[in-house]
Protein backbone atom coordinates (compact mmCIF):
# COMPACT_ATOMS: atom_id res chain seq x y z
CA UNK A 1 0.00 0.00 0.00
CA UNK A 2 1.39 3.40 -0.93
CA UNK A 3 -0.26 6.56 0.22
CA UNK A 4 1.30 9.82 -0.84
CA UNK A 5 -0.17 12.69 1.03
CA UNK A 6 -0.56 16.20 -0.46
CA UNK A 7 2.37 17.46 1.59
CA UNK A 8 4.69 15.32 -0.54
CA UNK A 9 3.68 16.91 -3.82
CA UNK A 10 6.05 19.81 -3.16
CA UNK A 11 8.91 17.33 -3.41
CA UNK A 12 9.46 18.00 -7.08
CA UNK A 13 9.19 21.76 -6.64
CA UNK A 14 12.69 22.81 -5.67
CA UNK A 15 15.46 21.68 -8.02
CA UNK A 16 18.80 21.21 -6.26
CA UNK A 17 21.96 23.09 -7.20
CA UNK A 18 24.56 20.99 -9.03
CA UNK A 19 26.46 18.54 -6.88
CA UNK A 20 30.08 19.44 -6.07
CA UNK A 21 32.69 16.91 -7.17
CA UNK A 22 34.37 14.54 -4.74
CA UNK A 23 37.66 16.40 -5.08
CA UNK A 24 35.95 19.67 -4.23
CA UNK A 25 34.27 18.13 -1.19
CA UNK A 26 37.60 16.72 -0.03
CA UNK A 27 39.35 20.06 -0.55
CA UNK A 28 36.56 21.79 1.36
CA UNK A 29 36.93 19.28 4.20
CA UNK A 30 40.68 19.92 4.42
CA UNK A 31 40.29 23.71 4.24
CA UNK A 32 37.43 23.89 6.75
CA UNK A 33 39.38 21.72 9.15
CA UNK A 34 42.49 23.85 8.79
CA UNK A 35 40.48 27.01 9.45
CA UNK A 36 39.29 25.57 12.77
CA UNK A 37 42.78 25.66 14.24
CA UNK A 38 41.39 26.61 17.64
CA UNK A 39 39.44 23.36 17.72
CA UNK A 40 42.23 20.94 16.89
CA UNK A 41 44.79 22.74 19.03
CA UNK A 42 42.46 22.67 22.02
CA UNK A 43 41.62 19.00 21.41
CA UNK A 44 45.31 18.12 21.01
CA UNK A 45 46.16 19.84 24.30
CA UNK A 46 43.26 18.05 25.94
CA UNK A 47 44.60 14.71 24.62
CA UNK A 48 48.00 15.37 26.15
CA UNK A 49 46.52 16.50 29.43
CA UNK A 50 44.39 13.36 29.68
CA UNK A 51 47.16 11.02 28.56
CA UNK A 52 49.47 12.25 31.30
CA UNK A 53 46.85 12.92 33.96
CA UNK A 54 48.19 12.07 37.40
CA UNK A 55 51.76 11.95 36.14
CA UNK A 56 54.02 14.54 37.73
CA UNK A 57 56.25 15.20 34.73
CA UNK A 58 53.71 14.51 32.00
CA UNK A 59 55.15 14.53 28.48
CA UNK A 60 58.56 15.33 29.94
CA UNK A 61 58.82 11.63 30.82
CA UNK A 62 59.29 11.06 27.12
CA UNK A 63 62.04 13.67 27.10
CA UNK A 64 63.75 11.98 30.03
CA UNK A 65 63.56 8.53 28.47
CA UNK A 66 65.11 9.95 25.30
CA UNK A 67 67.95 11.50 27.29
CA UNK A 68 68.55 8.29 29.24
CA UNK A 69 68.51 6.19 26.08
CA UNK A 70 70.80 8.59 24.24
CA UNK A 71 73.25 8.72 27.13
CA UNK A 72 73.36 4.93 27.52
CA UNK A 73 73.51 4.10 23.84
CA UNK A 74 75.83 7.03 23.20
CA UNK A 75 78.46 5.73 25.59
CA UNK A 76 78.31 2.14 24.35
CA UNK A 77 77.95 2.66 20.61
CA UNK A 78 80.57 5.39 20.38
CA UNK A 79 82.97 2.64 21.49
CA UNK A 80 81.46 0.06 19.12
CA UNK A 81 81.58 2.36 16.09
CA UNK A 82 84.85 3.93 17.32
CA UNK A 83 83.55 7.47 16.94
CA UNK A 84 84.02 10.43 19.26
CA UNK A 85 81.53 10.50 22.10
CA UNK A 86 81.16 14.29 22.01
CA UNK A 87 79.96 14.30 18.40
CA UNK A 88 78.12 10.97 18.53
CA UNK A 89 75.86 11.65 21.53
CA UNK A 90 74.31 14.85 20.07
CA UNK A 91 73.89 13.09 16.70
CA UNK A 92 72.11 10.19 18.35
CA UNK A 93 69.93 12.38 20.59
CA UNK A 94 68.66 14.59 17.78
CA UNK A 95 68.08 11.54 15.58
CA UNK A 96 66.11 9.75 18.29
CA UNK A 97 63.95 12.79 19.02
CA UNK A 98 63.08 13.23 15.35
CA UNK A 99 62.45 9.52 14.91
CA UNK A 100 60.06 9.60 17.86
CA UNK A 101 58.05 12.30 16.08
CA UNK A 102 58.00 10.42 12.78
CA UNK A 103 57.17 7.04 14.32
CA UNK A 104 54.36 8.32 16.51
CA UNK A 105 52.88 10.36 13.65
CA UNK A 106 52.79 7.23 11.53
CA UNK A 107 51.64 4.79 14.21
CA UNK A 108 48.89 7.08 15.46
CA UNK A 109 47.98 7.98 11.89
CA UNK A 110 46.72 4.44 11.25
CA UNK A 111 44.08 4.81 13.95
CA UNK A 112 43.22 8.46 13.58
CA UNK A 113 39.64 7.85 12.42
CA UNK A 114 39.09 4.62 14.34
CA UNK A 115 39.87 6.37 17.62
CA UNK A 116 37.52 9.22 16.75
CA UNK A 117 34.69 6.75 16.14
CA UNK A 118 32.31 8.10 18.77
CA UNK A 119 32.73 11.62 17.39
CA UNK A 120 32.40 10.63 13.75
CA UNK A 121 29.22 8.67 14.54
CA UNK A 122 27.69 11.59 16.45
CA UNK A 123 28.65 14.93 14.98
CA UNK A 124 29.30 15.95 11.41
CA UNK A 125 32.64 17.74 11.61
CA UNK A 126 35.34 17.80 8.94
CA UNK A 127 37.34 14.56 8.91
CA UNK A 128 40.52 16.58 8.56
CA UNK A 129 40.03 17.94 12.10
CA UNK A 130 41.02 14.52 13.46
CA UNK A 131 44.09 14.52 11.23
CA UNK A 132 45.26 17.99 12.28
CA UNK A 133 44.57 17.09 15.89
CA UNK A 134 46.84 14.06 15.72
CA UNK A 135 49.64 15.97 13.98
CA UNK A 136 49.32 18.89 16.39
CA UNK A 137 49.47 16.58 19.40
CA UNK A 138 52.70 15.02 18.18
CA UNK A 139 54.28 18.39 17.39
CA UNK A 140 53.49 19.58 20.92
CA UNK A 141 55.10 16.43 22.32
CA UNK A 142 58.13 17.04 20.09
CA UNK A 143 58.43 20.55 21.52
CA UNK A 144 58.88 19.02 24.98
CA UNK A 145 61.84 17.00 23.73
CA UNK A 146 63.41 19.81 21.74
CA UNK A 147 64.26 21.73 24.90
CA UNK A 148 67.05 19.28 25.74
CA UNK A 149 68.89 20.18 22.55
CA UNK A 150 70.29 23.67 23.33
CA UNK A 151 71.87 22.65 26.68
CA UNK A 152 73.23 19.50 25.05
CA UNK A 153 74.85 21.47 22.23
CA UNK A 154 76.44 23.74 24.82
CA UNK A 155 77.62 20.79 26.89
CA UNK A 156 79.36 19.15 23.94
CA UNK A 157 80.67 22.44 22.64
CA UNK A 158 78.99 22.22 19.26
CA UNK A 159 79.12 25.49 17.37
CA UNK A 160 76.07 26.49 15.37
CA UNK A 161 75.79 29.51 13.10
CA UNK A 162 72.86 31.07 11.28
CA UNK A 163 72.53 27.88 9.21
CA UNK A 164 70.61 26.54 12.20
CA UNK A 165 67.62 28.49 10.83
CA UNK A 166 67.35 25.82 8.13
CA UNK A 167 65.58 23.66 10.68
CA UNK A 168 62.50 25.87 10.22
CA UNK A 169 61.75 24.84 6.61
CA UNK A 170 62.92 21.36 7.56
CA UNK A 171 60.41 21.04 10.41
CA UNK A 172 57.70 22.61 8.25
CA UNK A 173 58.23 19.91 5.62
CA UNK A 174 58.22 17.23 8.31
CA UNK A 175 54.85 18.49 9.56
CA UNK A 176 53.44 18.67 6.02
CA UNK A 177 54.49 15.07 5.56
CA UNK A 178 52.86 14.21 8.86
CA UNK A 179 49.55 15.55 7.56
CA UNK A 180 49.44 13.54 4.36
CA UNK A 181 50.75 10.36 5.96
CA UNK A 182 48.13 10.60 8.71
CA UNK A 183 45.40 11.20 6.11
CA UNK A 184 46.54 8.32 3.90
CA UNK A 185 47.09 5.80 6.69
CA UNK A 186 43.96 6.99 8.45
CA UNK A 187 41.79 6.08 5.46
CA UNK A 188 43.61 2.78 4.89
CA UNK A 189 43.70 1.89 8.55
CA UNK A 190 39.95 2.41 8.93
CA UNK A 191 39.16 0.09 6.05
CA UNK A 192 41.80 -2.52 6.86
CA UNK A 193 42.30 -2.96 10.56
CA UNK A 194 45.53 -4.87 10.20
CA UNK A 195 47.31 -1.92 8.62
CA UNK A 196 48.17 -0.66 12.07
CA UNK A 197 50.22 -3.68 13.27
CA UNK A 198 51.80 -4.06 9.83
CA UNK A 199 52.94 -0.46 9.90
CA UNK A 200 54.16 -0.88 13.49
CA UNK A 201 56.45 -3.73 12.44
CA UNK A 202 57.56 -1.89 9.35
CA UNK A 203 58.59 1.11 11.45
CA UNK A 204 60.79 -1.07 13.64
CA UNK A 205 62.68 -2.32 10.63
CA UNK A 206 62.94 1.20 9.23
CA UNK A 207 64.48 2.40 12.47
CA UNK A 208 67.47 0.18 11.82
CA UNK A 209 67.60 0.95 8.10
CA UNK A 210 67.75 4.68 8.75
CA UNK A 211 71.03 6.23 9.94
CA UNK A 212 69.99 7.23 13.46
CA UNK A 213 72.13 5.12 15.77
CA UNK A 214 74.96 4.99 13.22
CA UNK A 215 76.41 7.65 10.95
CA UNK A 216 75.65 7.38 7.24
CA UNK A 217 79.32 6.82 6.49
CA UNK A 218 79.12 3.52 8.36
CA UNK A 219 77.04 2.12 5.50
CA UNK A 220 79.98 2.48 3.08
CA UNK A 221 78.95 0.97 -0.29
CA UNK A 222 75.36 0.63 0.97
CA UNK A 223 75.14 4.37 1.42
CA UNK A 224 72.63 4.60 -1.43
CA UNK A 225 69.85 2.92 0.55
CA UNK A 226 70.05 5.71 3.12
CA UNK A 227 70.36 8.50 0.57
CA UNK A 228 67.15 7.42 -1.10
CA UNK A 229 65.39 6.71 2.17
CA UNK A 230 62.86 9.55 2.68
CA UNK A 231 63.00 8.98 6.44
CA UNK A 232 66.70 9.68 6.38
CA UNK A 233 66.11 12.79 4.24
CA UNK A 234 63.51 14.04 6.73
CA UNK A 235 65.82 13.54 9.70
CA UNK A 236 68.87 14.83 7.85
CA UNK A 237 67.45 18.22 6.91
CA UNK A 238 66.75 19.01 10.56
CA UNK A 239 69.60 17.15 12.25
CA UNK A 240 72.46 18.45 10.13
CA UNK A 241 71.84 22.20 10.61
CA UNK A 242 71.25 21.64 14.35
CA UNK A 243 74.67 20.01 14.66
CA UNK A 244 76.39 22.62 12.55
CA UNK A 245 76.93 20.27 9.61
CA UNK A 246 75.59 20.25 6.07
CA UNK A 247 72.81 17.84 5.01
CA UNK A 248 73.41 15.41 2.16
CA UNK A 249 72.94 17.19 -1.17
CA UNK A 250 70.05 14.91 -2.11
CA UNK A 251 68.05 15.20 1.13
CA UNK A 252 66.10 18.37 0.34
CA UNK A 253 65.23 17.20 -3.19
CA UNK A 254 64.06 13.81 -2.00
CA UNK A 255 62.02 15.24 0.84
CA UNK A 256 60.29 17.83 -1.36
CA UNK A 257 59.49 15.23 -4.04
CA UNK A 258 58.24 12.80 -1.40
CA UNK A 259 55.99 15.53 0.04
CA UNK A 260 54.50 16.38 -3.35
CA UNK A 261 53.91 12.80 -4.48
CA UNK A 262 52.60 11.74 -1.08
CA UNK A 263 50.22 14.68 -0.79
CA UNK A 264 48.79 14.02 -4.25
CA UNK A 265 48.32 10.34 -3.41
CA UNK A 266 46.75 11.03 -0.04
CA UNK A 267 44.42 13.63 -1.52
CA UNK A 268 43.27 11.28 -4.28
CA UNK A 269 42.58 8.53 -1.77
CA UNK A 270 40.81 10.86 0.63
CA UNK A 271 38.68 12.36 -2.15
CA UNK A 272 37.66 8.90 -3.31
CA UNK A 273 36.85 7.37 0.08
CA UNK A 274 35.98 10.31 2.37
CA UNK A 275 32.30 9.44 2.17
CA UNK A 276 32.97 5.84 3.16
CA UNK A 277 34.89 6.47 6.37
CA UNK A 278 31.76 6.75 8.51
CA UNK A 279 30.50 3.40 7.14
CA UNK A 280 33.78 1.62 7.72
CA UNK A 281 34.07 2.56 11.35
CA UNK B 1 15.85 29.34 6.52
CA UNK B 2 16.92 25.86 7.43
CA UNK B 3 15.90 23.01 5.16
CA UNK B 4 16.73 19.41 4.29
CA UNK B 5 15.96 18.24 0.77
CA UNK B 6 16.48 14.66 -0.31
CA UNK B 7 16.49 13.38 -3.88
CA UNK B 8 16.60 9.66 -4.64
CA UNK B 9 18.65 9.02 -1.52
CA UNK B 10 19.93 5.45 -1.21
CA UNK B 11 22.20 3.93 1.38
CA UNK B 12 23.79 0.55 0.83
CA UNK B 13 25.69 -0.86 3.74
CA UNK B 14 28.55 -3.17 2.99
CA UNK B 15 28.80 -5.69 5.80
CA UNK B 16 32.42 -6.56 6.38
CA UNK B 17 32.83 -9.87 8.06
CA UNK B 18 35.96 -10.14 10.13
CA UNK B 19 37.55 -11.99 7.25
CA UNK B 20 36.77 -9.71 4.35
CA UNK B 21 37.84 -6.71 6.33
CA UNK B 22 41.39 -7.96 6.65
CA UNK B 23 43.96 -7.18 4.07
CA UNK B 24 45.13 -10.78 4.15
CA UNK B 25 41.92 -12.09 2.71
CA UNK B 26 41.95 -9.62 -0.16
CA UNK B 27 45.61 -10.30 -0.89
CA UNK B 28 44.97 -14.03 -0.85
CA UNK B 29 41.97 -13.59 -3.06
CA UNK B 30 43.95 -11.62 -5.59
CA UNK B 31 46.80 -14.08 -5.60
CA UNK B 32 44.92 -17.36 -5.44
CA UNK B 33 41.89 -16.45 -7.50
CA UNK B 34 43.09 -13.25 -9.09
CA UNK B 35 39.77 -11.56 -8.62
CA UNK B 36 39.39 -8.64 -6.29
CA UNK B 37 36.09 -7.58 -7.83
CA UNK B 38 34.56 -10.88 -6.97
CA UNK B 39 35.35 -10.35 -3.37
CA UNK B 40 33.65 -7.00 -3.64
CA UNK B 41 30.61 -8.59 -5.23
CA UNK B 42 30.54 -11.48 -2.81
CA UNK B 43 30.24 -9.35 0.25
CA UNK B 44 26.82 -8.87 1.76
CA UNK B 45 25.20 -5.51 1.17
CA UNK B 46 22.22 -4.23 3.06
CA UNK B 47 19.98 -1.75 1.32
CA UNK B 48 19.21 0.45 4.29
CA UNK B 49 17.48 3.21 2.36
CA UNK B 50 16.13 3.14 -1.19
CA UNK B 51 15.25 6.13 -3.39
CA UNK B 52 14.00 8.47 -0.73
CA UNK B 53 12.47 11.75 -1.86
CA UNK B 54 11.57 14.16 0.85
CA UNK B 55 11.55 17.88 1.55
CA UNK B 56 11.77 19.05 5.12
CA UNK B 57 11.29 22.78 5.45
CA UNK B 58 11.29 25.42 8.18
CA UNK B 59 8.61 24.71 10.75
CA UNK B 60 8.37 21.01 9.99
CA UNK B 61 8.23 18.60 12.91
CA UNK B 62 8.67 15.30 11.19
CA UNK B 63 7.98 11.95 12.83
CA UNK B 64 9.80 8.87 11.54
CA UNK B 65 7.68 5.82 12.09
CA UNK B 66 8.57 2.25 11.30
CA UNK B 67 9.47 -1.12 12.74
CA UNK B 68 12.97 -1.95 13.90
CA UNK B 69 15.30 -2.03 10.93
CA UNK B 70 13.06 0.11 8.76
CA UNK B 71 15.86 2.64 8.29
CA UNK B 72 14.94 5.33 10.79
CA UNK B 73 18.35 5.63 12.39
CA UNK B 74 20.15 5.44 9.07
CA UNK B 75 17.96 8.21 7.73
CA UNK B 76 18.77 10.35 10.77
CA UNK B 77 22.47 9.80 10.18
CA UNK B 78 22.12 10.80 6.55
CA UNK B 79 20.22 13.94 7.54
CA UNK B 80 22.91 14.73 10.11
CA UNK B 81 25.59 14.53 7.44
CA UNK B 82 27.30 11.60 9.14
CA UNK B 83 26.58 9.07 6.41
CA UNK B 84 27.19 10.29 2.89
CA UNK B 85 24.43 8.60 0.86
CA UNK B 86 25.66 6.01 -1.63
CA UNK B 87 23.13 7.25 -4.17
CA UNK B 88 21.10 10.40 -4.74
CA UNK B 89 21.79 13.61 -2.91
CA UNK B 90 21.01 15.67 0.10
CA UNK B 91 20.89 19.44 0.06
CA UNK B 92 20.85 20.90 3.54
CA UNK B 93 21.15 24.25 5.16
CA UNK B 94 21.21 25.07 8.86
CA UNK B 95 23.18 24.02 11.90
CA UNK B 96 22.37 20.41 12.69
CA UNK B 97 22.48 18.70 16.04
CA UNK B 98 21.89 14.99 16.30
CA UNK B 99 20.98 13.29 19.56
CA UNK B 100 21.32 9.74 18.37
CA UNK B 101 22.49 7.72 21.33
CA UNK B 102 22.93 8.91 24.85
CA UNK B 103 25.94 6.93 25.93
CA UNK B 104 28.41 7.67 23.17
CA UNK B 105 30.45 10.79 22.68
CA UNK B 106 31.80 11.21 26.18
CA UNK B 107 35.46 10.84 26.98
CA UNK B 108 35.58 8.47 29.97
CA UNK B 109 38.86 9.81 31.33
CA UNK B 110 37.84 13.46 31.31
CA UNK B 111 35.73 14.96 34.09
CA UNK B 112 32.11 15.94 33.60
CA UNK B 113 33.11 19.57 33.35
CA UNK B 114 35.78 18.85 30.74
CA UNK B 115 33.34 16.78 28.75
CA UNK B 116 30.97 19.72 28.60
CA UNK B 117 33.75 21.85 27.07
CA UNK B 118 34.80 19.07 24.67
CA UNK B 119 31.29 18.42 23.47
CA UNK B 120 30.85 22.16 22.98
CA UNK B 121 33.89 22.16 20.73
CA UNK B 122 32.44 19.41 18.57
CA UNK B 123 29.34 21.57 18.23
CA UNK B 124 31.57 24.39 17.03
CA UNK B 125 31.44 26.41 20.24
CA UNK B 126 34.77 27.85 21.30
CA UNK B 127 35.83 26.87 24.87
CA UNK B 128 35.95 30.60 25.63
CA UNK B 129 32.20 30.84 24.91
CA UNK B 130 31.39 27.53 26.57
CA UNK B 131 33.13 28.18 29.89
CA UNK B 132 30.59 30.73 31.21
CA UNK B 133 27.81 28.22 30.58
CA UNK B 134 29.43 25.23 32.23
CA UNK B 135 28.03 26.03 35.67
CA UNK B 136 24.48 26.28 34.40
CA UNK B 137 24.85 22.93 32.62
CA UNK B 138 26.49 21.35 35.66
CA UNK B 139 23.64 22.58 37.87
CA UNK B 140 21.11 21.02 35.59
CA UNK B 141 22.74 17.59 35.84
CA UNK B 142 22.46 17.67 39.68
CA UNK B 143 25.66 15.64 39.78
CA UNK B 144 27.09 17.76 42.63
CA UNK B 145 30.76 17.06 43.30
CA UNK B 146 30.76 14.25 40.73
CA UNK B 147 30.93 16.86 37.98
CA UNK B 148 34.66 17.15 38.73
CA UNK B 149 35.24 13.38 38.66
CA UNK B 150 36.22 11.36 35.58
CA UNK B 151 33.17 10.16 33.70
CA UNK B 152 34.23 6.52 34.01
CA UNK B 153 33.31 6.68 37.71
CA UNK B 154 29.69 7.56 36.84
CA UNK B 155 26.71 5.27 37.09
CA UNK B 156 24.66 4.72 33.93
CA UNK B 157 22.00 7.14 35.14
CA UNK B 158 24.56 9.84 35.86
CA UNK B 159 26.03 9.35 32.41
CA UNK B 160 22.60 9.90 30.83
CA UNK B 161 22.09 13.09 32.82
CA UNK B 162 25.40 14.50 31.69
CA UNK B 163 24.87 13.51 28.06
CA UNK B 164 21.45 15.00 28.00
CA UNK B 165 22.49 18.26 29.63
CA UNK B 166 25.49 18.64 27.34
CA UNK B 167 23.64 17.71 24.17
CA UNK B 168 20.86 20.19 24.83
CA UNK B 169 23.16 23.04 25.84
CA UNK B 170 23.77 24.28 22.32
CA UNK B 171 20.66 25.20 20.36
CA UNK B 172 20.72 24.04 16.74
CA UNK B 173 18.45 25.03 13.88
CA UNK B 174 17.83 21.45 12.91
CA UNK B 175 17.38 18.88 15.64
CA UNK B 176 17.51 15.17 14.86
CA UNK B 177 16.56 12.77 17.63
CA UNK B 178 16.49 9.06 18.01
CA UNK B 179 14.34 8.00 20.91
CA UNK B 180 16.62 7.56 23.88
CA UNK B 181 15.01 9.52 26.64
CA UNK B 182 14.17 6.30 28.44
CA UNK B 183 16.88 6.32 31.09
CA UNK B 184 17.21 8.33 34.24
CA UNK B 185 14.98 8.43 37.30
CA UNK B 186 11.48 9.86 37.34
CA UNK B 187 12.31 13.29 38.74
CA UNK B 188 15.06 13.78 36.20
CA UNK B 189 12.80 12.61 33.38
CA UNK B 190 10.30 15.30 34.30
CA UNK B 191 13.03 17.93 34.29
CA UNK B 192 14.48 16.62 31.05
CA UNK B 193 11.12 16.78 29.38
CA UNK B 194 10.70 20.42 30.27
CA UNK B 195 14.13 21.25 28.93
CA UNK B 196 13.42 19.24 25.80
CA UNK B 197 10.26 21.22 25.16
CA UNK B 198 12.15 24.50 25.32
CA UNK B 199 14.86 23.07 23.15
CA UNK B 200 12.47 21.76 20.51
CA UNK B 201 10.41 24.94 20.36
CA UNK B 202 13.51 26.99 19.57
CA UNK B 203 14.54 24.86 16.60
CA UNK B 204 13.49 25.43 13.04
CA UNK B 205 13.20 21.75 12.11
CA UNK B 206 12.72 18.66 14.24
CA UNK B 207 13.02 15.10 13.00
CA UNK B 208 12.13 12.55 15.64
CA UNK B 209 12.28 8.78 15.41
CA UNK B 210 10.30 7.00 18.08
CA UNK B 211 8.06 4.07 18.84
CA UNK B 212 6.02 6.12 21.28
CA UNK B 213 2.95 7.24 19.33
CA UNK B 214 1.68 9.69 21.99
CA UNK B 215 5.09 11.39 22.00
CA UNK B 216 5.09 11.71 18.22
CA UNK B 217 1.54 13.01 18.13
CA UNK B 218 2.38 15.62 20.71
CA UNK B 219 5.59 16.91 19.14
CA UNK B 220 5.23 16.40 15.40
CA UNK B 221 3.09 17.85 12.65
CA UNK B 222 4.10 15.54 9.80
CA UNK B 223 5.00 11.89 9.62
CA UNK B 224 6.47 9.39 7.22
CA UNK B 225 6.22 5.64 7.49
CA UNK B 226 9.35 3.72 6.62
CA UNK B 227 9.42 0.06 5.72
CA UNK B 228 12.61 -1.72 4.73
CA UNK B 229 14.20 1.48 3.54
CA UNK B 230 11.26 2.83 1.55
CA UNK B 231 8.86 5.63 2.37
CA UNK B 232 5.55 3.83 2.12
CA UNK B 233 3.31 6.62 3.31
CA UNK B 234 3.44 10.26 4.29
CA UNK B 235 0.89 12.52 5.85
CA UNK B 236 -0.20 13.84 9.21
CA UNK B 237 0.82 12.06 12.36
CA UNK B 238 -2.55 10.60 13.40
CA UNK B 239 -3.11 9.17 9.91
CA UNK B 240 0.30 7.54 9.71
CA UNK B 241 0.29 6.17 13.25
CA UNK B 242 -3.11 4.61 12.54
CA UNK B 243 -1.72 3.10 9.35
CA UNK B 244 1.35 1.81 11.16
CA UNK B 245 -0.74 0.23 13.88
CA UNK B 246 -3.01 -1.37 11.31
CA UNK B 247 -0.04 -2.80 9.40
CA UNK B 248 1.77 -4.12 12.42
CA UNK B 249 -1.39 -5.34 14.15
Amino acid sequence: MVIVAPSETRTAAAPLPPEPSRARLAARDLAEGLAKSWMWTALALEDIRLRYRGSMLGPFWLTISTVVMAAGMGLVYSQVFRVQTESYVPYLTVGLILWQLIASLINEGCEVFVRAESVIQQVPIAFSIHVYRSVCRNVIILAHSLIVIPPMLLLFGIRVDWHVLEIIPGLALLIANGVWITLLLGVFGTRFRDISPIVGNFMQVLFFLTPIIYPIEALREWRGIATWNPFFAAIDVVRAPLLGTVPEGSSWVILVLWTLVGSALAFALFARFRGRIAYWI
Amino acid sequence: MAFLRLRDISVDFPIYSVGSRSLKKILFNTTSQGNLARDARDRVTVHALADLNLDIEHGDRLALIGANGAGKSTLLKVLAGIYEPTGGRLHADGRVSALLTASVGLNPDATGRENIIIRGMYMDVHPRDMRPRVDEIADFTELGPYIDMPVRTYSAGMMVRLCFAVATAVHPEILLMDEWLGAGDASFLHKARKRMEEFVSSTSILVLASHSMPLLEEWCNRAILLDRGHIVAAGDVAEITALYNARSG
